[in-house]
C-alpha cells in the first residue's frame, strides 16, 4: 500500500484513464485498484457524471446506504466476478460515484451505486484485483474515497499500542473525518 | 501461515487469555475468497466471535444482537468477524438472511479448529466452535475474553461497546481532542 491511498483517475463519459493528459472529470479512487497486474478486458462500470457539479456529500444518507448495501448484498451477489471497487472521492466530504470493476457485467443493472450516479458500462484494462472491504466500516479513513487507506499508517496492519502511543497523527489536519 | 504450517504447528497450544496474541486466523470468508484477521483488521480494533454455526437457535439469536450494533461498527472505525464452521455458501445464506454487513470466516475444514482452545468438545455431530469473545488490538493481541459456553457468558453488547472503547483509547493516539 502506498503512502497515499488514493489515485487518480480520469472520466469523460464514455472512456476511463488514468492518463494524466487525457480529457476529462478527475477523480480520485482506491489506489490499489491501479496497483496490482491489471485484468485484460474487464467491464467497469462507472456510477458517475463527467459533470463537475455531479457530487453528494459522504455524510449523505444515500451514500452511506449504498456502501451498506455494498457490503451487505452486491459485493456477495458479484462473487467471483468482481475484480474490485472504489468510491470516487473528489475532496475531503464529496463523492462523485463509484466503479465497480467485474470480469461479467451481467449483474451490472442491479449496481446500488446506480441510485447515486447513473452507470455507464466501459470495457477496461486498467484494474487489478483487490480484496473488497471487510465491513462493516463504511466510514473513511481521512478523506479518502471508500474502502480505500486505514489508520494503520500504510504499513502492515496490526500497529502495537506501544508504538501508536505518541506517534503523530498520519492523515493531514484537513482532511481528517470526523472520529 | 501456510497450510503446512498450520499442520507441523497442530497439537501447539494457543493461550487466548487477555494480553497473549491471538493467531492470525486464514480462512475463506462467506465469499469464499481468502482472508487472513490481520487484513480485516486494517489497523482497527477487532470483535471476534466464534459460533457453533447458522443452526444453533443461540447463535441466531445472539448474532441478530450483533446485526444491531454492526451500524455503531460502520461508523467508528472497528472490525467485527464472526468465525463457524459453516461452509462459505452456508455462511452467505446465513449472512444474507440476518442482514449482516461484517465478515463471515469459514474453517469448514477444521484446521484452525483443532490448534485453537474452542472446540465445543460436547457436541460430537456438529464438532463446532464453542461461543466466545475476543476484542482484539490492531497486532492481534488479546484485550479480553468471553466464554460464551453458556448464553449468559457471552459478550453482551453493551460489553462490547465499553471493550471498543478501552482499545480504541489505547490505540488512537488523537483520542483526547488535538490541539489546533
Amino acid at each position: 500500500m502506498t503512502r497515499r491511498p488514493f489515485a487518480y483517475i480520469r472520466f469523460d463519459g464514455k472512456r476511463l484513464s488514468a492518463d494524466r493528459s487525457t480529457p476529462g472529470r478527475r477523480l480520485r479512487i482506491d489506489a490499489r485498484c491501479l496497483q496490482g497486474e491489471p485484468v485484460e478486458g474487464a467491464y467497469a462500470h462507472v456510477c458517475a457524471l463527467p459533470d463537475p457539479d455531479a457530487a453528494l456529500r459522504y455524510d449523505e444518507p444515500e451514500v452511506q446506504g449504498v456502501r451498506r448495501d455494498a457490503l451487505a448484498w452486491w459485493i456477495p451477489m458479484l462473487g467471483d466476478d468482481l475484480i474490485c471497487l472504489s468510491t470516487f472521492a473528489l475532496d475531503a466530504s464529496r463523492c462523485g460515484g463509484a466503479v465497480t470493476v467485474a470480469t461479467n457485467p451481467r449483474h451490472f443493472d442491479r449496481d446500488p451505486f446506480a441510485r447515486l450516479f447513473p452507470g455507464t458500462v466501459v470495457r477496461t484494462d486498467l484494474f487489478s484485483p483487490v480484496a473488497p472491504p471487510p465491513g462493516p466500516v463504511v466510514e473513511r479513513y481521512s478523506g479518502t474515497p471508500w474502502p480505500a487507506g486505514t489508520f494503520a499508517d500504510g504499513g502492515p496492519p496490526g500497529v502495537t499500542p506501544a508504538r501508536r502511543r505518541g506517534s503523530r497523527p498520519r492523515a493531514a489536519a484537513p482532511e481528517r473525518p470526523t472520529p | 501461515m501456510s497450510e503446512s504450517e498450520v499442520a507441523a504447528r497442530e497439537g501447539e497450544a494457543f493461550d487466548l487469555s487477555p494480553g497473549s496474541h491471538f493467531p492470525d486466523l486464514e480462512l475463506p470468508d462467506h465469499t469464499g475468497r481468502p482472508r487472513t484477521l490481520s487484513e480485516i483488521s486494517g489497523g482497527d480494533p477487532v470483535a471476534l466471535i466464534t459460533s457453533r454455526g447458522w443452526w444453533c437457535p443461540k447463535e441466531q439469536r445472539y448474532l441478530r444482537e450483533l446485526c444491531r450494533v454492526q451500524d455503531e461498527f460502520e461508523v467508528a472505525y472497528a472490525k467485527l468477524v464472526v468465525v463457524s464452521v459453516d461452509a462459505p455458501e452456508v455462511q452467505s445464506a446465513f449472512r444474507a438472511g440476518l442482514g449482516a454487513r461484517f465478515t463471515f470466516l469459514s474453517d469448514h475444514e477444521r484446521r484452525w479448529l483443532k490448534r485453537l482452545p474452542l472446540c465445543e468438545g460436547t457436541d460430537t455431530l456438529h464438532d463446532p466452535y464453542r461461543p466466545a469473545a475476543f476484542t482484539l488490538f490492531p497486532d492481534l493481541t488479546i484485550h479480553a475474553a468471553f466464554n460464551g459456553y453458556w448464553y449468559w457468558g457471552r459478550a453482551t453488547m453493551e460489553e462490547l461497546r465499553l471493550e471498543m472503547r478501552e482499545v480504541t483509547r489505547a490505540i488512537r493516539d488523537d483520542w483526547e481532542v488535538p490541539e489546533e
